[in-house]
Formats: structure tokens, sequence, C-alpha cells
């Protein structure tokens, strides 16, 4: 197997330099200070991991990663980035959808090993890009959508939008959340951050451990950065929408993650493309333990 | 609680249950009540026909009948109607304190000869003294006055904590800001030293493994085996990592190393003298250092957004809290990057009169409507959306400039841009500190 191909973005060269150094053995590098320059490379090269600044005088990095998602569906795209705002990683997530949001200054070892296992997915991807496997259509059961918010709007939006093709589950607490999952396997999960007065962080963490095909919307009032920075790496939300969000908006996003859970179970390498990262957390640690030990009983209970 | 004290409560506390004498009560019975001892603070008697007061007979009046020569003979057994004030001094129950302090002060007689007489829908109730009036009036003004002064200081403390909270927002703004410019230096200097150590390690492998080859030449004993193996572990090394290309390319880092360490330093340095806590409040100085020391500051929000033109004449030094006016300038500067909807420029002019030093600040971003532009100094006055501006900021900066005994002023053209011109006395004409200001700085 040739060398995977890096491509980094940042408008700091000495950024540039010095993470080139860092994947001096193992990869080859292209590096740019121009997000323009990055999208001609990313259309004329194959490159399997993309790591990318994002406050740019030209472009913000989320931005970038879009056009990469577009132009380059197979590469995984990385943020890097010194400035946690809650913008830059709302779009990071929305529309970047980016495996690893990455904080300045960053640690060299998990740096090297998160680009690695990106490198590694990504060369699975194009590999079955270039098959174009196509979906085993299996009989499959109907797919479920769990619901963790108390907020009634939320619940009727996805009754409204998915009611016909879908089994809609709506827990009022964690526990029954763990009830249902332990029944069986949930296609989407559409979640606040917080039930009543439980953090789910931990839960959204633990459901996408357990079957990385599920997909995570997030809808909440509460914006905190670093929680949802924790939230893309760990649990690999694929949306995060403010509330008060529009209808039209909601329904189309859920439409999305439906279509896209779809996708994700008939080709197994896209399940790898949204790998989570470890949950970092000591509190969370404890507490995800517990939920799948607890789970893992109720499962064998049920299922026997 | 405060509805008690106006409603009927207030008068409710002042009647004294004296009974009332009928109109056709001879004068010396009257005389009796008049040396009951628990009537000796009584001023007058209420007369009452049928539960309606009819008037009053003060001590004063009896006394002046009643002791006159022959006065028990000839009127002792007339009735009181005769000689009774039929125009007496009324209070309703249901009347407020203050209203019936007012009536009574408006109508009472000097010198003080009769109490007042409490009804309820025209019925006696009881009599009320003028004084325990005027007590009762004096009590509620007093805690009204407390009350006032309670808000007052209870207003003081929450503009204090606005004040301070305005500046926590900008603080926290600046801080962010300066993380971020520190992040991406750091990023590098700290990756780079990690490449450093590993490189280190690796070299002095190979250099442990050139040493023994070295040993295995220079030593007489060894055979051809061993240094043709040593050799071999050698030449892998040297195809494994190619060690030369690496140090040259580390010497380049090491270089970016030392240029980020001097730029992490510069911002630390851009910081202490921007907050200048450890010099003194007041101080000599150039306003053009103030504006340099905000432009650093600042330069996260206003890089890639701003082109900055600076035009700064040479300034006499003034006496001025430094810290407060690098506050203005950074106030200004960063209003003005978020007035620009793109690039912009923001142009910077600085020169001086014989008695002033004048500074302008000037963008081309989009303006400040006519109809709000009057108002852009008041307190709370903001154009943003709810939590993002305290709408405190410009206030601050009038503040703090008047407090300098200055002056700033703005113009503004839709679409055109703003331009904000700060004028402050060389010779400073600040009587005293500014109290608000320096108690939170």
């Amino acid at each position: 197997m040739s060398k995977p191909t890096l491509l980094l973005i940042d408008d700091e060269e000495r950024i540039l330099r010095s993470l080139r150094m860092l994947f001096f053995v193992g990869y080859r590098v292209h590096m740019t200070t121009d997000p323009h320059e990055a999208i001609r490379i990313l259309r004329e090269e194959k490159i399997h991991v993309v790591v990318s600044d994002q406050r740019m005088p030209v472009m913000q990095g989320s931005e970038l990663l879009r056009i990469a998602r577009e132009t380059s569906p197979a590469t995984m795209r990385i943020l890097l980035t010194g400035y946690s705002d809650l913008d830059a990683s709302i779009a990071s997530v929305n529309e970047g959808e980016v495996f690893r949001y990455l904080m300045k200054p960053w640690n060299a070892e998990e740096v090297k090993s998160v680009v690695a296992e990106a490198a590694a997915i990504a060369e699975a991807s194009f590999a079955v890009q270039s098959h174009t496997e196509t979906a085993s259509d299996v009989a499959i059961a109907k797919p479920r959508v769990l619901i963790m918010d108390h907020d009634e709007t939320t619940a009727r939006t996805v009754h409204e939008t998915l009611g016909d093709r879908c089994e809609i589950v709506w827990a009022s607490d964690a526990q029954h959340a763990m009830e249902e999952l332990a029944k069986q396997d949930i296609s989407v999960v559409v979640s606040d951050l917080m039930l009543g007065e439980t953090n789910v962080g931990y839960i959204l963490k633990t459901i996408k451990q357990l079957n990385p095909q599920t997909q995570c919307i997030v809808v909440t009032t509460f914006n905190d950065t670093s929680r949802l920075i924790d939230l893309i790496n760990q649990a690999q939300i694929t949306r995060f929408l403010p509330k008060p969000v529009s209808k039209g908006i909601f329904a189309r996003n859920l439409e999305s993650m439906l279509e896209r859970f779809h996708m994700v179970r008939s080709q197994p390498v896209l399940q790898k493309r949204q790998a989570v990262a470890p949950i970092s957390d000591p509190q969370e640690q404890v507490q995800a333990g517990n939920f799948m030990g607890m789970l893992g009983r109720l499962r064998a209970r049920i299922g026997a | 609680m405060h509805s008690s004290n106006r409603s009927g409560g207030g008068v409710l506390a002042l009647i004294n249950p004296i009974k009332a004498i009928s109109p056709a009560c001879p004068l010396e019975e009257v005389a009796e009540e008049f040396f009951k001892p628990e009537y000796a603070k009584v001023l007058s008697l209420p007369v009452v026909e049928n539960g309606l007061p009819v008037g009053v007979i003060s001590r004063y009046r009896f006394m002046d009948i009643y002791l006159k020569r022959y006065a028990r003979e000839l009127h002792g057994k007339r009735p009181i109607r005769h000689f009774i004030n039929d125009k007496p001094l009324l209070v309703d129950l249901d009347q407020t304190l203050a209203s019936a302090a007012q009536h009574v002060a408006a109508n009472m007689q000097f010198p003080l000869t009769e109490d007042f007489i409490v009804i309820r829908q025209g019925q006696y109730v009881g009599v009320g003294f003028v004084m325990d009036l005027l007590k009762a009036m004096e009590r509620q003004m007093q805690a009204g006055t407390e009350e006032l002064e309670k808000a007052y200081s209870q207003l003081k403390s929450s503009q204090l904590a606005l004040v301070q909270s305005e500046k926590m927002a900008s603080l926290g703004q600046m801080v962010a800001g300066v993380a971020h410019e520190i992040n991406t230096p750091l990023g590098y200097v700290q990756n780079n030293v990690a490449i450093g150590q590993e490189l280190f390690s690796q070299v002095q492998t190979m250099i442990a493994g050139y040493e023994a080859l070295v040993d295995s030449l220079l030593d007489e004993r060894a055979n051809e085996e061993q240094i043709a193996a040593q050799m071999k572990l050698v030449a892998a090394m040297r195809n494994d990592v190619n060690v030369q290309e690496m140090l040259g390319e580390m010497h380049g880092l090491m270089a970016d190393s030392l240029y980020g360490i001097g730029q992490i330093s510069e911002l630390v340095i851009n910081l202490k003298n921007f907050s200048r806590k450890d010099a003194a409040a007041t101080d000599m100085m150039d306003l053009n250092d103030c504006i340099e020391s905000a432009l650093n500051i600042g330069r996260n929000v206003l890089k890639n957004k701003v082109e900055v033109i600076k035009e700064l004449g040479a300034l006499p030094r003034i006496s001025c809290a430094p810290s407060q006016l690098n506050q203005v300038f950074l106030n200004l500067f960063t209003n003005a990057a978020q007035a620009m909807e793109a690039q912009g420029t923001l142009h910077i002019k600085s020169w001086h009169s014989d008695d002033d030093v004048h500074v302008c600040v000037a963008d081309n971003g989009k303006g400040i409507p006519e109809e709000i532009i009057a108002r852009i100094f008041d307190p709370f006055f903001t154009t943003k959306p709810v939590g993002e501006g305290t709408g405190l900021g410009l206030a601050i900066t009038h503040q703090i400039i008047q407090q300098h005994g200055g002056e700033i002023r703005v113009e503004s053209r839709i679409g055109e841009g703003t331009h904000f011109h700060i004028r402050l006395p060389i010779v400073s004409a600040r009587a005293a500190k500014p109290a608000l200001l320096e108690a939170t700085a």
C-alpha cells in the first residue's frame, strides 16, 4: 500500500511546517495557506485526510471542509483550531461533518493517532468507492426513532415528518430510553442535551458506541461550545440544531438523517467514518459504564 | 404592607375611644368628664347625637365659661348644646394618613385647643389627637425616606454591577482573542519541541550505532563478520530514517519556535501594558502609546478584516488613567470592526493644538442611523441582540472621557462610515478622581 496522503491548511506557515514534520515518516504531505489552492489539490489528488484551521482570512475552515465533502467524499475531515467559538463548532458538525474537532495547542501523539485512524478509514472508503458496492436490500425492520426531549414541538415535528415510515419512541427519562434501547436498535436519535435534570451527553456517547449506525441529531437551547466539541468527537453527532429551530429545517434534517441511516447500514465502511473517540470525562465514563452494564442485563432478560 | 399604612389602618391606630356626650348634657356634668384623670390628655370632648357628631367642646372654651363668676349657678343646668363648636374637625376612618394630616393641618386652629373627631360613613367612631397624627405622619415619612435610600443604594450597586459586567464582557472577549493569538504559536512551538524530543532519541540511537561501528573498526580483535553486521545495522538505520534531512528540517523548526516564543512574549507584554495593573492609576502618557496598545490587543478582531491606517502626530504627554484610555480605544476599534460587513478601513489620526490632544477614529462601516445617533452614548442603549451587548460600552467610554475633562463627538453617514473625535486637555482639569470607575477598575 502506498503512503496515505495528507492535506494541511492553516494561514500560519509555521503551523504547517510543524505539522508536516509530525507526519514526515509514513505520509505524503501537501500543505497550503490558501484554501482555494487546497480545493484545487482536493480535486486533483487522492487525499486521505484533510486537516484544516478554522479561522482564515479567505475562508472559514468549516466552509472549506463542506466543499471537501462534496469534492472528495471519501476524504476524512479534521478541524484543528485555537478558537472554540460556538458558530464554528456548529458549522463544523452541520456543514463540515468533521471526524474530529481538535484544539490548538495540540498533543502531538493524539493528533498522530487520530490522523492514522482517519487515514485507514479513508483508505477503506476509497476501496468501497471504486467497487461501488450497492445496498443489499435485505428485509429491513421498520426504522426506530428515539426522542429524548421534553419539548412537545420536537416530538410533533418528528411524528409529522417520519411518523409514516418509522416507529417513534418518546422517552421521558434516561431509564425509559434505556428500556427502549434494550428492546431493539435505534436508527435515529433526536435529543436535547438535558432531559429534565439529566445531562444526556453520556447516553448519546454510549448509543453511538453500541451501534455506530445510529444517527444523532441534537436540538437544544443549551449552547456550550466545549460540550458540543465533546459530542462531535465522542458521540459523532451528525447535526446540532440550536432551538428554536424552524420546522422546515428540522424536517429536512430529519429526512436526511433517515437517509443517512439507510446508507450507513448498507455500507459498513461508512460506519467507521463515524467512529467515536473514547469518552474523556471521568464522571461520564462511569455513567456510560453503568448504562452499558444495565443495558446488557436488560437485553439478556428481554432477548434471552 | 405599605397599603395598610395608607388605608384606614393608619387613622384607625390614632383613635381614642372616648365616650361622647350628648348635646343635652348639662354643663356641670361635662365638668366632671373633663376632670376625669383618664381624660387628662384630652383637649376637647365630642358631642354626638344619634351617632352623628354635632360638635366639640374644648377644655379651653369650657374653662372660659365655667370659671367665670356665678357661671355654675347661671349655666350649670344648661345643656352643652349652647356652648359647642358645631364645626368640629372631622377625619374619615377610610382616609389615608397623608390626606387626614393634610386636612387637619389646613383646618386646625391656633392655638391648638381641639382634637379631631374620627367618623365612618358620618358616624362617630372616636377622637384623635393632632399630635399623634403628626407623629404618625412623621414616622411614615421616615419609613418612606429609608425605603428611598435603600432603593437608591440598590440602584447604585446594580449600576456598579452592570458596569462591572460590561467590563467583564469586554475582558472576556479580549481574553478569548488573546488566547487564540497565543494558541497558534503555542501550537507549533509545543509540537516542534515534541518532534525535537523524538528526533533527539533517534539521533542518540543512531550515534550509538555509529560509535559501535567505529569501536569495532578500531578493535583489532573484531573479525570481518562482526564489522559487516554492525555496518548492516547502521545502513538499515540510515535507510529507515533520513536523519540528515530531518535535522535540516528541525533547524527550521527551531527558528520557528524561537519566533513563536517571541510572539507569545510580545502578547504577554501587550496584555501587561494594556491592563497596567502594575503601574500607577494615573500617569503622564503619550496617547499614541494607548492607541498602539489597544491595536495590539484588538489585533485578533481586526486582522483579516480591517485595514488600519495610522496618522499619528507627535503628542505631548498628558496626565491620564492609561488603562481607562486603552479601554476607550479598544472599544472604538472593536465597534468599528463590528460595523463593517465585509472588509473595511480604520483610519486613526492624532494631533494636538495649544491646549488639547485630539484623536480621530474613523471607519467606513455601515454607519449609524440618524434617529439613534443621539442615543449611542446613553447607558443600556444597544442595537446588538439581547445577551450580546450590555449597551454600556460607549456610555463607559463617554464617562471616561468626561472624567478626563475632555469630550467625545460622533458623526456618521449611513453607508459611508462613522467618525469619532476625542479631545482631551493637555493640562488636566480633573478635579476629582473618577470614583465609580476607579472603584471597579
